[in-house]
This record gives C-alpha cells, structure tokens and sequence, in this order.
C-alpha cells in the first residue's frame, strides 16, 4: 500500500522516532510502513489519520493489481 | 551482526510491549521450572507421592494456563509490525513442528529412526519460533 507519511512527517520536521512515539508504536514500524513493506492496522491507520487531521483514504493509498 | 543483535534483543519495542514480554518470560522460566523440578525430584523416595503429584502438576498446568493468558495480552498490546513478526513466526514453528514430526513418523513406523519424544516437538517449536521471530525482525528493520 502506497502513503504519504514520510511527506507528512517531513512537513512537520519529525524524525521517524518523533512519529513512533505520537502513535506509540517501534521505530520500524514507522519504516517498515513509509517503505511499503507493511501495511498498518485498521485502528493504527486510525491513529494515524487522527495524528495528522486528514481522512485515512487521503493518506494511504492502496496499490491495485491488474 | 549489530543488526542481528538488534533483532535479538528486540531493540526499540516500545516500554508496554517489553514490559508484556518479560511477564511472559518469567512465566516460561517458572513454568520449565516446574518441569525441571520434576526431572530432579526423580532421586527421592516423595518423588512419586500422590500429594507431590497433585502439587507439581496443579502448579505446572497453572503457570502454563496463565503463561498463554499472558502471552495472549502481549500479542494483543503488541506493536502492529512485532505482532506480525510474531503471528508469522508463531505459524512458521507450528508448520514446521507438524511437517517434521509426521515425516519422522513415517520412517520411525519404517524402523529407520526412533519415535521422536515430546521433548523434542517442543525444542523444535521453540527453536523454529526464536528463528521465524528474529528473521522477521532483520527483514523489517
């Protein structure tokens, strides 16, 4: 799933760590999620939306396969 | 190798996760505790008493239940990438324990090994689970 959150945190100046600790999950998480390689959880994408103000869909968008 | 270490000991988990862990250690410990003190009481004459039995076996089977209570709380509390890491290590170990022991099976019934015990099903769950689990974490890092 593709997303914006390495733009987002980017804008706001925080280190991948600032972030992990706003939605208390680890560093890698925080990576693993702005590299693509894992997708977050219905209620971490939640957090997430809430952290930054924005709709979930504006934030995460999902890769369709064709 | 600092990545491997990392990934062992589990750096940058948040306090609440490691604090879950090391409840569920403690209980591993105590709970293979119980085991070992019944591997070692073997020598003495109340080894085989029905009270020692009776205590051995409701302390064993108490820590372990609590031991899945808690490991239980872990996983759900648990950082959303390490619960993956973990679900995904907890099924390499059962399907590999599985495998293992129904091909074992099959040559032991030929007579080419012996039957394999219990002790070895559940080494070999552990070992797979502690493989599945730091793979994960150096896949992800």
């Amino acid at each position: 799933m593709k997303n914006c959150l390495k733009v987002l945190r980017a804008e706001r100046d925080w280190t991948q760590a600032d972030l992990a600790e706003n939605l208390e999950v680890s560093r890698q998480t925080i990576n693993a999620i702005e590299k693509g390689k894992f997708d977050p959880s219905l209620p971490l994408a939640f957090k997430v939306s809430r952290l930054f103000s924005m709709p979930i869909e504006d934030i995460f968008d999902e890769e369709f396969e064709i | 190798m600092s990545k491997i270490l990392d990934a062992i000991l589990c750096k940058g988990l948040p306090a609440r996760d490691i604090k879950n862990a090391n409840r569920v250690n403690l209980l591993a410990i105590l709970w293979a505790g119980t085991l070992a003190v019944t591997a070692l009481s073997r020598e003495y004459t109340w080894h085989s008493t029905m009270l020692f039995i009776s205590i051995i076996f409701t302390v064993h089977t108490a820590i372990g239940v609590l031991m899945v209570f808690a490991f239980r709380k872990f996983l759900k509390e648990l950082d959303d990438l390490e619960r993956k890491i973990q679900l995904d290590a907890l099924a390499l170990s059962v399907g590999v324990t599985i495998i293992s022991f129904s091909s074992s099976s099959i040559l032991s019934v030929a007579g080419v090994i012996e039957k394999l015990d219990q002790s070895s099903l559940i080494m070999l769950m552990a070992i797979t689970y502690m493989i599945g689990t730091v793979v994960g974490r150096i896949k992800y890092r």
